[in-house]
């Protein structure tokens, strides 16, 4: 299996950001509250339907996030699609990549609950219910803590990169079968799986990020 | 030459056996989300979303599984050098 090189899918992973920022200049340029070009429309139901998620989730005051989990479940969206063009790679087949959206959301995450409830409440939370179980609490929640961002780094890098196997082997297929000179695209239905799979890992990637956000910001106490 | 066999049998079945409580949880988690579908169908968006997130998180577990594939089957010898080791 041939590996592709991870400052190619990097430089990818650029193209991507680029595209997305063009297309939001090119839709906000000339604001209007009835929308009359199909960018604009476009934009605004696609910033819409992602802030009534994002408030679902994270509760009444969650609009201040939805810039970040928005820009975040288009950007894997455009990774995630990007390997589906034949000749191109997905940049989040590579464990890099993933690893770093999933660091920067471990960051963001624990930065808005220190934040908003203050440090002293970030790290009674780490420490456990019963005090004097603490020494055996924290390294257990240290260890949940940690195993968030690898398990949303994991999950997005396992799925596209063996979606990206599995069509590989099957495009393999065919010419296996009939050798020369026709290829058929054995691999159409599997592409057709991974449209699916891409808004599906982005969907859930964004999820967790909004269900950790949630857990961060949310009053234990009062009600 | 043992080594290489509990390789193989090990890169073989992993990640069978992994399909196996994955298939078992998904199969719950639908059941479950159809049968609410079926209780109460204005409420469909909502559990359809519900159950492709949890769907996709018990699926990740067996991608875990597949990895592990992925890195034992590049440690696999080819089958010239297995040959060359079992005629010395």
């Amino acid at each position: 299996m041939q590996e592709v090189s991870p400052w190619i899918l990097l430089g990818m992973a650029g193209i991507v950001a680029l595209a997305l920022m063009i297309f939001a200049f090119a839709a906000t340029g000339r604001l209007e509250k009835i929308p009359t070009t199909p960018l604009q429309g476009f934009a605004e139901l696609v910033v819409s339907s992602l802030n009534n998620y994002v408030v679902g989730i994270v509760g009444p005051d969650g609009g201040k996030y939805t810039p970040f989990i928005g820009t975040l479940f288009v950007y894997i969206l455009g990774m995630n699609l990007l390997g589906l063009i034949p000749g191109l790679h997905s940049p989040t087949s590579n464990l890099s990549i993933t690893a770093s959206v999933a660091l920067v959301v471990f960051v963001y995450y624990n930065y808005v609950s220190i934040k908003v409830r203050g440090a002293k409440a970030w790290f009674m939370h780490l420490l456990g219910e019963p005090l004097w179980l603490c020494w055996l609490m924290f390294p257990i929640h240290v260890i949940g803590e940690l195993a968030r961002p690898l398990s949303l780094a994991i999950r997005l890098y396992g799925n596209i990169f063996g979606e990206e196997t599995v069509m590989m082997v099957l495009a393999g297929m065919s010419l296996v079968i009939i050798p020369y000179f026709i290829a058929i695209p054995s691999q159409l239905l599997m592409m057709f799986f991974g449209v699916f799979t891409a808004f599906v890992q982005s969907l859930v990637f964004i999820s967790l990020t909004a269900i950790y956000l949630g857990i961060g910001i949310a009053d234990h106490e009062e009600h | 030459m043992g080594y290489f066999i509990a390789l193989a049998i090990a890169a073989g079945l992993g990640l069978p056996i992994a399909v196996i409580g994955g298939g078992l949880g998904q199969g719950k988690a639908a059941a479950a989300a159809l049968e609410g579908i079926a209780r109460q169908p204005e409420a469909s968006g909502k559990i359809q979303t519900a159950m492709i997130i949890a769907l996709a998180l018990i699926e990740s577990l067996v991608i875990y599984s597949l990895l592990i594939f992925f890195l034992l089957s590049a440690k696999l010898p080819a089958t010239a050098d297995i040959l060359k080791l079992i005629s010395k």
